[in-house]
Order: structure tokens, then C-alpha cells, then sequence
């Protein structure tokens, strides 16, 4: 076997990168979009982190904290806001959470 | 010292603290308001928001003194950030934003039982991280900001919690948020690897500093994954400004948001979207203009087109700004790319930022009016409510009539002069089919602003229907919010017979 090589990283983040958009836009369950948006953050730092490598610089290494502290405060945002919702509406499904409307 | 010693001195002295004493001074402040709610008895709460009110003021007139300070065309912090007399306007621009958003804050939050002091808390947070945003010179200080604006966001908009629709309004701008995010991000990250790439030749160490990276994008002009990573890039800063395709979010978000919390996205977000957006679209991007310019210009004609064609049919005053706004997002897109390019106008940076501040003086004016009229729930602000403003309440009518005029862009207001200004540029850099297109799109938006000009000053109210819902009482206009609103609608009138030395002052580079 060979080892990985760099297009190797960069077309596996791409395709979970997919994964994630794909999911967001397609997937009706709030928690499954969410995973499906971390999905999407773990696509970058995973072309960082193999980027970060082979060009031998460590930009891209300590951009990846940046973005796991992101990642982190977004999703305490994220859940508070599904937690505060589920006590009003009794659901988290997206095709049911449409009150806004002209 | 030892060298590595040495090396940190020098980077420390490098960090030039004085630069951003205007974002310290916000962080300190927004400490400030949550040790005094500790600290001060119950009854003193109610001066805590004046004491925000008061500190931005004052952050905003030390700004203004030191406007041409020492630091300015420099970069400091190891040039994550950069000093541009652009980068000053716009940090005032943000202050003055931020000073309207608690004046409006005042009279929404008082019909409503909620903790007051933490949104002032997080309205300072993100003022300082939007005037970090404008001078950010390296894609970690971009990132890092961009988030911290979007996520104080997240919770302003979802800050009615007791009101289901300022929840799911929440929820909905965090998802398309994170994933206009993780687009950004993965542009970014796609950058970072081509450009830092040593088998290419202008490839740089520092291949996230703005300057590098132009450096690379020169020297690489048709590179494919540098391509990929600028639509990213530019998509992610889209879907802030509320450019088509990336505007899906826009009508939901803006009626369910608290109404403050609407004025500063729809003002606020946006501003900072072009901020960013005409540092790398100018600068960063510059030998990507092949590219840059059709995207640019593609999203401006349909944008204008879909915005005024959506909000004709809004009779929810919420959706119809928010949608009316994401018309006004492509006549500054067309700015934009009037300043790019070979063909570039000299005027077209300085009319973006002119049209900024017309937008921002005639949208807070009509954002002031809807505080008042609106109800005890946020969401539900239609067309009907206005019947009769006129009568009751001449001052709000006037108001109103002067902030939806100037967003319609009638002659003698300011927001005619910020349009007329983008036209002469989009004209001399030739995108004269957007401009027809635009023409159309002027017409269409004065047939909705004047029909909400019409419920206010020509029709009577008569209870709807079958279910005879009493309108929501209007509030009385205080003090502070009436010279505010006073000061918005002269200002309108006079920045549109006289621009001279604002004209002058924005049309630096």
C-alpha cells in the first residue's frame, strides 16, 4: 500500500465537505443538520491540518483551534436555541417549524 | 536576551495596543454593563443601557479626533491587521450603527419582559468584532471576527425567547449562517493550500496575509484550486450582504429578530459584508478580476431584480424592508464592481461608503417608526398597523414618510444622491445593461415604499375581519429616540442637497 498522499486529503475533505452541504440543504431533522454543518467544518480543517503539512508551514495547524473554538460556541448557541424551541413547539423537524410567513 | 527572546520583544512591540483602543474601550465597556447590573440595586438598572448610550457616544468622538492617527496606512499586531482610511470610516460607521441599535433597544425592549442588560452586552461585543472585521489585513483575524459577529447574532436574533418566532428566526439564521461559515472556511482553506504550495511559483510562508496571497494570486492567474477557493470565498461573504442566490434566509430572519436586532443585521451585517468585500475584491483578488467581475456583476443584476420584485407582494413591513434591503445590497454590489478592473471609476469606492451612510440614516429612521408602532409581539408588523399614523402621530409619519422617501431614492434625499453617485460610476465602467436593469428595479421599489407611505398618511383604520384583532397601541416618542429620529430624517434632507466634504472624505482610498 501507498501511503496518503495530498490529493488523497484534499479529495476525501472535499467529499465530506459535500456530505455536509448536501445534508444541510436536503435533511429535515434539526440535529442531523447540525451534524451535517460540523461535517462541514471538519472538511476544512482536515484540508488544513494536510495542507499545513506538505507545505511545512504551521498556519494551518493553529487556524484549526480558531475553528474548533467556533465550532464549539456555535453549537452552544445552536442547542440552546433547539432546547428553548422544543419546549414551545414540541418538534424539531424543519418542514414543521414554519410559523414566519407573510 | 537570547535571539527567540529578542524575536518576541520585537513582535510584542509590533502589537501597537493604541491602534485598536476604540474595539478595547467596547470590550471594557460591555464588562462594565454586567458588573454594574451585579453591583448596582435594582432601581438604578434602568441607566445601565444610557451608560452603554454614553460610552459609545464618547468611543465614537475619540474616534472621530483621532481619525488621522499615527498608525494609519500600517499594519500592526504581525499585520493581522491594517490601518486604512477605509477601515476608519467604516469603524465609524459601526459605532454610529451601534449607538442607533440601543436607542432603538430602549423602546423595543420595554414591551417586552426580558433580561435588558445582556443585549446591550452583546450589541458592544459585536461592534467591536464588526470594526475588527473592516481592518482585518490576514484570514484568521477575518475568520475569527466574521464568527464572533455571527454568533453574538445568532443569539440577538433568537432573544425573544419567549416568542416562538424570534426562536425558529434564530435557528433558521444559524443554519444558513454556519453554512455560508463552512463555505468561507473551506474557500479559505483551499487558498491557504495552493498559495502556500512550494511546487508554485510566487508561493509564500505567510500564505493567509492578505498581501501574500495577492502576491501568489499574480503570479498563478488561472490556477483552478485558487479559483474554486475565491467563489467560496465570495459566496460565504454573499450570503452576509444578502446577495442572490444567497438571500433565502433574509425575509424569515428579518420578521422574526427582535426589531433592533433587524436595523443592525440589515444595516450592521451587511456594511460589514461590503467592508470585507471591497478589501478583497479590490485588493486581494485583484488579478482574479476575470473571474471576480461577471460573478459580481451577475449577482448585482439578479439581485436588484428579485429583491424589488419579492417585496412587492410583502404586506408584513418586516419582510418588505428586509426584502427592500436585499435590492439596495445590488445597487452596492454594482458600486463594487464599478471600482474594480481596468475600467474602474476613480468615485466608486467613495460611492459605496456615501451609499452605506444614506442607507444607514434612512433605514434607522424608518426602523425608529417601526419600534414605536410595533406591538407586544415583535413579528406581526403589518401594512394595517400604519392606517392613520398621520393623524395620531404626525412626527412618526413625518419620519416615515423621509426614511422610506430616501430609500426609494427621491430627489432631494440623500439616498437619491447615494444611487445617483453608483450610477455614474457602473456607467463609466461600462455595465451599462445592469444599469437598465437597476433603472427597472427604482421603479418597482417606489411602488412599495409609497404604498406603505399611502397606509399611513390615506387610509383610516377599520378592525380586520372576522376576528376584529385591536391594533397595537403606539408608544410615546421619549426624549432620546425623538431627537434621534429628529437628527436621522435632517440628516437624510441634508446630506442630499450637500455632500461636499462627507463626498470628499469617503472618496479616499
Amino acid at each position: 500500500m501507498n501511503p496518503a498522499t495530498l490529493n488523497d486529503y484534499v479529495l476525501l475533505s472535499a467529499l465530506l465537505f459535500a456530505i455536509g452541504f448536501f445534508g444541510v440543504l436536503l435533511r429535515r431533522n434539526t440535529l442531523v443538520v447540525f451534524m451535517s454543518l460540523e461535517l462541514m467544518l471538519i472538511a476544512s480543517t482536515l484540508a488544513l491540518v494536510a495542507f499545513s503539512r506538505h507545505n511545512g508551514t504551521n498556519d494551518g495547524n493553529v487556524f484549526v483551534f480558531f475553528i474548533f473554538t467556533v465550532a464549539a460556541a456555535e453549537v452552544a448557541v445552536g442547542l440552546a436555541l433547539i432546547v428553548a424551541l422544543f419546549r414551545k413547539r414540541h418538534t424539531i423537524q424543519l418542514n414543521e417549524l414554519n410559523s414566519l410567513k407573510n | 536576551m537570547t535571539p527567540e527572546l529578542v524575536k518576541v520583544a520585537a513582535a510584542a512591540a509590533d502589537n501597537q495596543w493604541g491602534a485598536i483602543f476604540p474595539e478595547l474601550m467596547l470590550a471594557c465597556l460591555a464588562l462594565a454593563l454586567l458588573v454594574l447590573e451585579i453591583a448596582l440595586p435594582k432601581k438604578l438598572h434602568v441607566y445601565i443601557p444610557d451608560f452603554a448610550l454614553a460610552g459609545l457616544v464618547g468611543t465614537l468622538a475619540g474616534l472621530i479626533v483621532n481619525f488621522n492617527s499615527a498608525t494609519l496606512g500600517h499594519e500592526t499586531f504581525n499585520a493581522l491587521l491594517r490601518h486604512s482610511p477605509g477601515g476608519q470610516v467604516m469603524r465609524a460607521f459601526f459605532l454610529l450603527v451601534a449607538i442607533l441599535v440601543c436607542v432603538l433597544a430602549r423602546v423595543s425592549l420595554a414591551k417586552q419582559k426580558m433580561p435588558r442588560i445582556e443585549f446591550y452586552h452583546i450589541v458592544l461585543v459585536i461592534t467591536g468584532a464588526l470594526m475588527l472585521l473592516a481592518q482585518s489585513n490576514h484570514f484568521v483575524m477575518l475568520f475569527v471576527a466574521l464568527e464572533t459577529v455571527t454568533i453574538g447574532f445568532y443569539i440577538l436574533v433568537g432573544y425573544f425567547r419567549q416568542q416562538s418566532a424570534s426562536l425558529e428566526a434564530g435557528l433558521k439564521y444559524l443554519i444558513m449562517g454556519a453554512l455560508s461559515s463552512g463555505m468561507l472556511l473551506f474557500g479559505i482553506s483551499l487558498l491557504y493550500g495552493v498559495a502556500g504550495n512550494s511546487a508554485l511559483a510566487g508561493h509564500s510562508a505567510n500564505a493567509l496575509h492578505y498581501a501574500s496571497l495577492a502576491q501568489f494570486l499574480v503570479a498563478n492567474p488561472h490556477n483552478f484550486l485558487a479559483s474554486a477557493g475565491i467563489v467560496l470565498v465570495l459566496a460565504g461573504v454573499a450570503f452576509k450582504i444578502g446577495a442572490f442566490p444567497f438571500q433565502i434566509w433574509v425575509p424569515d430572519v428579518y420578521q422574526g429578530a427582535p426589531t433592533p436586532v433587524t436595523a443592525f443585521l440589515a444595516v450592521g451585517s451587511k456594511a460589514a459584508g461590503f467592508a470585507v468585500l471591497l478589501v478583497l475584491a479590490r485588493d486581494v483578488f485583484a488579478s482574479y478580476d476575470w473571474l471576480v467581475i461577471p460573478v459580481l456583476t451577475a449577482m448585482a443584476a439578479a439581485t436588484i431584480l428579485f429583491g424589488n420584485i419579492a417585496a412587492l407582494t410583502q404586506h408584513n413591513v418586516k419582510r418588505l424592508i428586509g426584502l427592500s434591503g436585499v435590492s439596495h445590497a445590488g445597487f452596492l454590489l454594482l458600486g463594487v464592481v464599478a471600482s474594480m478592473g481596468p475600467a474602474a471609476h476613480v468615485n466608486a469606492t467613495g460611492a459605496v461608503y456615501f451609499y452605506l451612510f444614506a442607507y444607514l440614516i434612512a433605514s434607522f429612521a424608518v426602523f425608529g417608526v417601526m419600534a414605536h408602532v410595533a406591538g407586544a409581539d415583535d413579528s406581526d408588523q403589518t401594512l394595517d398597523h400604519y392606517a392613520g399614523l398621520a393623524k395620531d402621530n404626525p412626527f412618526l409619519a413625518t419620519i416615515l414618510a423621509v426614511g422610506l422617501g430616501s430609500l426609494a431614492g427621491i430627489p432631494p434625499l440623500a439616498g437619491f444622491m447615494g444611487k445617483f453617485f453608483i450610477f455614474i460610476a457602473a456607467f463609466d465602467a461600462g455595465a451599462r445593461w445592469v444599469l437598465a436593469l437597476a433603472a427597472v428595479g427604482v421603479v418597482i421599489s417606489i411602488y412599495y415604499y409609497f404604498g406603505w407611505i399611502k397606509a399611513a398618511f390615506f387610509k383610516v383604520w377599520t378592525p380586520s375581519g372576522e376576528d376584529n384583532v385591536p391594533r397595537p397601541a403606539r408608544t410615546p416618542v421619549d426624549m432620546v429616540s425623538g431627537v434621534a429620529l429628529c437628527l436621522l430624517a435632517m440628516a437624510s434632507i441634508f446630506l442630499g442637497f450637500y455632500q461636499g466634504p462627507l463626498g470628499q472624505w469617503m472618496s479616499v482610498k
